[in-house]
């Protein structure tokens, strides 16, 4: 009887021991399964934010492609601008304010062609002192050559002049040979 | 005593110069250039000036423009008259843009100047009117 006590009692502590060793095999297994859920969910968050970038760009060219005009070779594009002036104070009658508020519209105008055919250049600058903006400046530059622009409308109204101007640029104004 | 030839030679030389001379005096070839500055929206500044071409110039006549002539050769005369379609007739022809603006604290400021470069133009003076061509 006495034996079979001692047995079951080594049984027992044997069990004990079992488990005791069993137990961290488990959690190692689910340890490596947490990191495999990891790198897995990392992995397709990498992939979908690459998709992503890549339809982003995608839709970017698409859009980029539709809104610039190219101008190809035998093909010509039609501009069409509104130039704003202003008569000065010192005029002499209603005629001559006229007439020069749209010489100065016109100025305006040819200015609004030259930046969209050749650009505009931009330099900016701020001056930040003590975390508070001292001085802010912007400051734009355009130079072109201007041909065979026409005006298609001038209103007046209130002392501003309004002159619609527009100018055909084909393939050949650019050409060179 | 001086032979024939060489005073027919001599007259040939006086004849030849004098005809070139006057035709370089009656060579209807003008230099003009024009300039106009645009301040904030306003005209500023606006500049035609004429002159009589001094040496002969090159080039073919290009888009030509033609105007009532009652002055004779007075190129600044009939301009004068007929400024507001000649100052058409020179923007069509091209002028040079330069446009600078700057805004400084959120206060902007712009000047435009449209330019047409001295350029040379031959003017065909008739009895009632007068053809001009910019030589190119």
């Amino acid at each position: 009887m006495k034996y079979s006590i001692l047995f079951a009692l080594l049984l027992s502590i044997s069990s004990l021991f079992a488990d005791e060793i069993i137990k961290p095999a488990d959690t190692t297994v689910t340890q490596q399964t947490y990191a495999e859920m990891l790198a897995q969910a990392q992995a397709q968050a990498a992939q979908i934010q690459a998709e992503k970038d890549e339809r982003l760009a995608s839709e970017a060219a698409t859009a980029a492609q539709k809104e610039e005009e190219v101008l190809k070779k035998n093909s010509s594009i039609h501009l069409s601008v509104v130039g704003q002036g202003v008569a000065p104070m010192n005029t002499i009658s209603p005629a001559q304010a006229y007439a020069l508020a749209k010489r100065a519209a016109i100025a305006d105008a040819y200015r609004a062609i030259a930046e969209k055919v050749k650009g505009v250049r931009i330099d900016g600058e701020d001056t930040i002192k003590n975390m508070m903006v001292q001085r802010s400046t912007i400051r734009t530059y355009v130079q072109a050559m201007v041909r065979n622009a026409n005006v298609v409308e001038t209103t007046f109204k209130e002392g501003l002049c309004e002159v619609e101007m527009e100018i055909v640029i084909s393939h050949s104004d650019f050409a060179r040979y | 005593m001086r032979s024939r030839d060489g005073n027919s030679n001599f007259s040939l030389r006086l004849c030849s110069i004098l005809i070139f001379n006057s035709l370089a005096l009656n060579a209807s070839e003008f230099l003009i250039s024009y300039k106009y500055i645009v301040q904030n929206s306003v005209i500023y500044n606006e500049t035609l000036l004429i002159s009589r071409a001094m040496t002969k110039c090159e080039g073919t006549p290009q888009r030509e423009l033609i105007l009532q002539n009652r002055n004779g050769e007075d190129l600044k005369a009939l301009v004068f008259e007929n400024s507001q379609e000649f100052i058409e007739y020179i923007h069509e022809l091209g002028l040079h843009v330069e446009h600078k603006e700057s805004t400084v604290n959120l206060q902007n400021f712009s000047t435009t100047i449209l330019t047409l470069k001295t350029t040379c133009f031959k003017v065909d003076f008739n009895d009632n009117f007068a053809t001009i061509a910019p030589l190119k």
